[in-house]
C-alpha cells in the first residue's frame, strides 16, 4: 500500500510540475517586497537579514509553503535613497505585493504615507518612526519588535536589577550618535532618571563616530557606573579602543541591538568579554530554527549565501523578522483561507499570540492597538565565545514608554 | 531636411532675439509640451508617479542650480540645504494653516533669504573656496535639522506635510500631483529659456567668464552674484517644497543630505553646464537610471536563469551606472546637452554636410 501511495504522490507531483493548468489550481504565492539598502549605509546588516529571509522562505517552501501557497521573497536594492525606495514600493505594489519591509529609516519614512493611503502592510522592525507601534493611529504599519524607547527602558530595568532595585546613587552614561537614531532614547532616559533618581550624563558622538577620543576621556572623568551606547558598526570598535585607553572596563558597556559578531571580532573576541547588548533575538547558533536551516539547506549546499554570514546575530534578527511575517500569513490563511489579501494578512498579524519562533526570540503578541508585539528585549553578555543571557525577556516601564508613543503619534494626521 | 532653414532671415533685433529662431525647434518644444500634458493618459500610474513626477521636480531644482553654477559660474555644494529651507518652511507654513500657494511662496522666499545670506559671506571668496563655503552651509543645515525637533518634527525627525491643495482644491490623485510638478517645471523652464535673452542673463554670463572684466564693462559682479544666488535659492526652495508636497508627503533630513547636494550637482554637470535640455537629460540619468538599471539587471538575471546573490544584484547596477557616467563624460565632456546639440547640428544641415560651418 505505501508503495502505491508513493507512486500516486510521485505521479501527482509530476503532473503538478508539468501541467500549467494544475499549477493554476495552487493558491497564489505569498510574496514579500524586500526593498533593502544593499549598497550604501545599511550594508552592515542587510546582507545577513536578506540571506535569512531567503533561507527561511526556502525552508518554508520545502515544507509545503503556507498551507500550500509558496512564499516568495523579492529582494531589491534602493541604495538608501528615499525616491528609489518609493520606486521599489510602487513597482512591487502594482504587481500585487502587499507586504513590504525596508530596513532603512529614511526609506521607511518615505514609504509610510503611501502604504497608509494604499492600505499596504509596512513591516518596519527596528527602523522608522517608533510611535508607529500605536496601531490605533498607524493602521497599516507594523514595527514588530522593540522600539528604541522600549529598548532603552529595558536597559534601565536591567541596571535596576543589578543595583537591587535602587538607582538613587547610580550614574548612567548615554553615548549616542548625534542624529535622530541616537537622540531618540534621550527623552525616555530623562523621564526615567526623574522617576528612578539615577544621574543621566549625555555624551553625543559626532558622525560617523570614528573619532571618540574626547567623549571617552569625559566618561573617564565622570565615572558613570554603566554606559548605554546607541551607535552602529565600526563606532562600537572605536568606542572599545577608547575605553581600553581610558581604563574603563568592558562590563560597563550596554549596546543597542545593532552590534554583531563582525564588531566583536574587530574588537577582538577576548577583549570584548563582558560586553553587553540589548536584544530581541537569541544570539548564537544554539537555536532549533537555525539548526534546521543548517541541516536542510547549508549541509546540502543549498544556502542562499556564504555560511559564515549565518553566524551573525543579524542573521538571527532576520530569521525573527521573517518568521513573524510567515507566521502572520499562516494565521491569515487559518482565519480566512486563501488567497491572502492585505486585510486578511493584517488580521493574521493581529492574531499572533505569544509567538517566539520556537525559542528564537522574545515572545510577541501583536494586537490591533499594539503593533510592536509587546516590545520585550533582554540583555546578553559576550563571554568570549558566545552570548549569555543576563535577564529574562522583559518589557519594563510600559506606562512611560506608551506615554511617549502616544504623545508622538497623536501629532500624526492619518487622513 | 528636418530643420528647413531656407527662408529664415532675421532682419531686425526683435526677430533675432526670438526664443526659437528656427521653427523646427519651436515645434519640437510644442510637441514635448503636448507630450507632457498628455502623459497621464499615455503612461501608467507607476511611471507617472514614480518616474515622471520626481524627474520633473528634480529638473526644476537642477535648473535652479544650473542658474547659479552654469550661468553665473558659482560652484554650489549646498544646494540641497537650500531646498530643505524651502521645504521645511513651506510645510510649517501649511501646517500653521496658510494655503499652499502662500506656503510655497514663503518656502521660496525664506530659501532665497537664507541662500543669499550665505552668499554674502561666501562671495568674498571664489572658486574652490566658495565651493567649500557652500558645503559648510550644507553641514550647518544638517546640524540644525537633526538638532531642533521643533523644525524637523519630533524625535524621529519626520515632518508630515498637510494634503496639498491649490485654490482651495485638495489634490490627491496621481494625475493632479503630476500636473502640479509639471506646471512648476514648465514655469522654471520658461524662465530659464528667457533668461539668456535678458540683460540679467547676459550679465550673469559676463560675471561667469571673468568677473573683473565684467566690472570694467559696468556690470556690478557682486550684485549679480547675489541676484543669481537669490534666484536659484528661490527656485530651490519652491522645488523642495513641491517635492515634499507631491512626492514624499513628509520631510526628513535624509531627503536633503549632502549626498543629495552632490547628486544635484552631478545632474547639472552630466547634463551640461548652462544647458536647459541637458538638465532634463542629466536628471533622468542621475535620478532614474540607477533604479531602471537595477530592475533590468534583476529581470535579466532572472530571464537568463543566473543565480546571483542579492548583493551582487545590488552592486552590478551601481557599477553599470558609474561606468555610464564616465563613458558619457568621455564621449562629450560638456555633457548630455552638448551631445544633443551635436546631433541637432548634424541634422540641421543633413544631408548637405558641406554647408557645415
Amino acid at each position: 500500500m505505501p508503495s502505491i501511495g508513493r507512486t500516486l504522490a510521485l505521479a501527482l507531483l509530476a503532473t503538478g510540475l508539468l501541467s500549467a493548468s494544475a499549477k493554476a489550481a495552487d493558491p497564489e504565492p505569498f510574496r514579500i517586497g524586500v526593498c533593502y539598502d544593499l549598497s550604501k549605509a545599511y550594508t552592515f546588516a542587510t546582507p545577513q537579514v536578506s540571506q535569512a529571509a531567503l533561507d527561511l522562505a526556502d525552508l518554508v517552501n520545502m515544507k509545503g509553503g503556507i498551507n500550500g501557497a509558496q512564499v516568495e521573497v523579492i529582494v531589491r536594492d534602493h541604495g538608501n535613497e528615499p525616491q528609489r525606495g518609493i520606486e521599489c514600493y510602487s513597482k512591487l505594489s502594482r504587481e500585487g505585493v502587499f507586504v513590504f519591509d525596508t530596513l532603512s529609516t529614511p526609506v521607511s519614512l518615505a514609504i509610510l504615507p503611501r502604504a497608509m493611503k494604499d492600505q499596504r502592510i509596512l513591516m518596519q522592525s527596528l527602523v522608522g518612526r517608533g510611535d508607529a507601534v500605536d496601531g490605533t493611529v498607524f493602521n497599516w504599519v507594523y514595527p514588530v519588535g522593540p522600539t528604541y524607547w522600549g529598548q532603552a527602558a529595558n536597559d534601565i530595568a536591567y541596571i535596576k536589577q543589578l543595583h537591587d532595585g535602587d538607582l538613587s546613587d547610580v550614574k548612567v552614561g548615554f553615548v549616542y550618535f548625534d542624529y535622530p537614531f541616537g537622540q531618540e532614547p534621550i527623552e525616555i532616559l530623562k523621564t526615567l532618571s526623574g522617576k528612578e533618581g539615577f544621574e543621566l550624563i549625555l555624551y553625543p558622538v559626532p558622525l560617523p563616530g570614528s573619532d571618540q577620543a574626547s567623549v571617552w576621556s569625559k566618561v573617564r572623568r565622570d565615572k558613570p557606573d554603566h554606559i548605554i551606547s546607541w551607535m552602529l558598526g565600526g563606532a562600537h570598535v572605536v568606542a572599545s579602543k577608547e575605553m581600553k585607553r581610558n581604563g574603563i572596563p568592558m562590563e560597563k558597556y550596554i549596546s543597542v541591538n545593532w552590534l554583531n559578531e563582525v564588531d566583536i571580532s574587530n574588537i577582538g573576541a577576548e577583549a570584548a568579554k563582558g560586553l553587553k547588548r540589548g536584544t530581541n533575538v537569541v544570539g548564537g547558533q544554539d537555536i532549533p530554527l537555525y539548526k534546521e536551516i543548517m541541516t536542510e539547506l547549508y549541509d546540502k549546499g543549498k544556502g542562499n549565501g556564504p555560511v559564515e554570514k549565518t553566524r551573525d546575530v543579524f542573521y538571527n534578527t532576520g530569521l525573527a523578522m521573517y518568521s513573524i511575517m510567515f507566521e502572520a500569513a499562516r494565521q491569515a490563511v487559518s482565519l480566512h483561507g486563501h488567497p491572502i489579501t492585505a486585510e486578511t494578512y493584517k488580521a493574521g498579524l493581529e492574531a499572533i499570540k505569544n509567538f517566539d519562533a520556537n525559542g528564537l526570540m522574545a515572545p510577541i503578541t501583536v494586537t490591533a492597538s499594539d503593533h510592536g508585539g509587546g516590545g520585550r528585549t533582554r540583555i546578553e553578555m559576550w563571554d568570549g565565545a558566545t552570548w549569555v543571557p543576563q535577564t529574562d525577556w522583559i518589557a519594563a516601564y510600559q506606562d512611560v514608554v506608551w506615554e511617549v508613543v502616544k504623545e508622538s503619534s497623536s501629532k500624526f494626521d492619518g487622513k | 531636411m528636418f530643420y528647413r532653414l531656407s527662408g529664415i532671415h532675421h532682419t531686425n533685433y526683435v526677430s533675432d532675439t526670438r526664443l526659437y529662431k528656427i521653427p523646427a525647434d519651436r515645434n519640437l518644444a510644442l510637441f514635448l509640451l503636448a507630450l507632457g500634458l498628455a502623459a497621464p493618459f499615455l503612461v501608467g500610474s507607476l511611471y507617472l508617479n514614480s518616474y515622471m513626477l520626481p524627474w520633473l521636480v528634480w529638473t526644476a531644482a537642477a535648473l535652479g542650480l544650473n542658474l547659479v553654477t552654469g550661468w553665473a559660474g558659482q560652484l554650489h555644494l549646498g544646494y540641497a540645504a537650500v531646498m530643505a529651507v524651502g521645504a521645511y518652511s513651506a510645510v510649517h507654513a501649511a501646517k500653521y494653516g496658510l494655503p499652499w500657494e502662500f506656503a510655497l511662496l514663503i518656502g521660496g522666499i525664506s530659501a532665497a533669504v537664507i541662500g543669499s545670506l550665505f552668499a554674502f559671506a561666501a562671495l568674498r571668496v571664489k572658486g574652490l573656496y566658495l565651493a567649500l563655503t557652500t558645503l559648510a552651509m550644507q553641514f550647518v543645515m544638517d546640524w540644525v535639522l537633526t538638532h531642533s525637533p521643533a523644525i524637523s518634527g519630533g524625535s524621529h525627525a519626520s515632518l508630515q506635510a498637510p494634503t496639498f491643495a491649490l485654490l482651495g482644491q485638495r489634490i490627491t490623485s496621481d494625475t493632479g500631483l503630476y500636473y502640479v510638478a509639471f506646471g512648476w517645471c514648465l514655469l522654471v523652464t520658461i524662465f530659464m529659456l528667457n533668461l539668456r535673452r535678458t540683460g540679467l542673463g547676459r550679465a550673469l554670463v559676463a560675471v561667469r567668464e571673468k568677473d573683473y572684466a565684467a566690472a570694467i564693462l559696468g556690470v556690478n559682479s557682486f550684485y549679480y552674484k547675489i541676484v543669481a544666488f537669490a534666484t536659484s535659492s528661490f527656485i530651490a526652495g519652491v522645488s523642495g517644497a513641491i517635492l515634499v508636497a507631491t512626492f514624499f508627503f513628509l520631510a526628513a533630513p535624509e531627503q536633503f543630505s549632502v549626498a543629495v547636494s552632490i547628486q544635484v550637482l552631478a545632474m547639472v554637470i552630466v547634463g551640461g553646464l548652462g544647458s536647459i535640455i541637458g538638465t532634463y537629460f542629466g536628471v533622468a540619468l542621475i535620478l532614474l537610471v540607477p533604479g531602471v538599471v537595477n530592475g533590468l539587471v534583476a529581470e535579466g538575471a532572472g530571464a537568463l536563469g543566473l543565480q546571483l546573490n542579492v548583493e551582487s544584484l545590488a552592486h552590478i547596477p551601481n557599477a553599470v551606472y558609474g561606468a555610464l557616467i564616465i563613458i558619457i563624460l568621455m564621449i562629450e565632456p560638456l555633457g548630455l546637452g552638448k551631445l544633443y546639440g551635436n546631433i541637432r547640428d548634424y541634422l540641421r544641415v543633413w544631408p548637405f554636410d558641406q554647408f557645415k560651418k
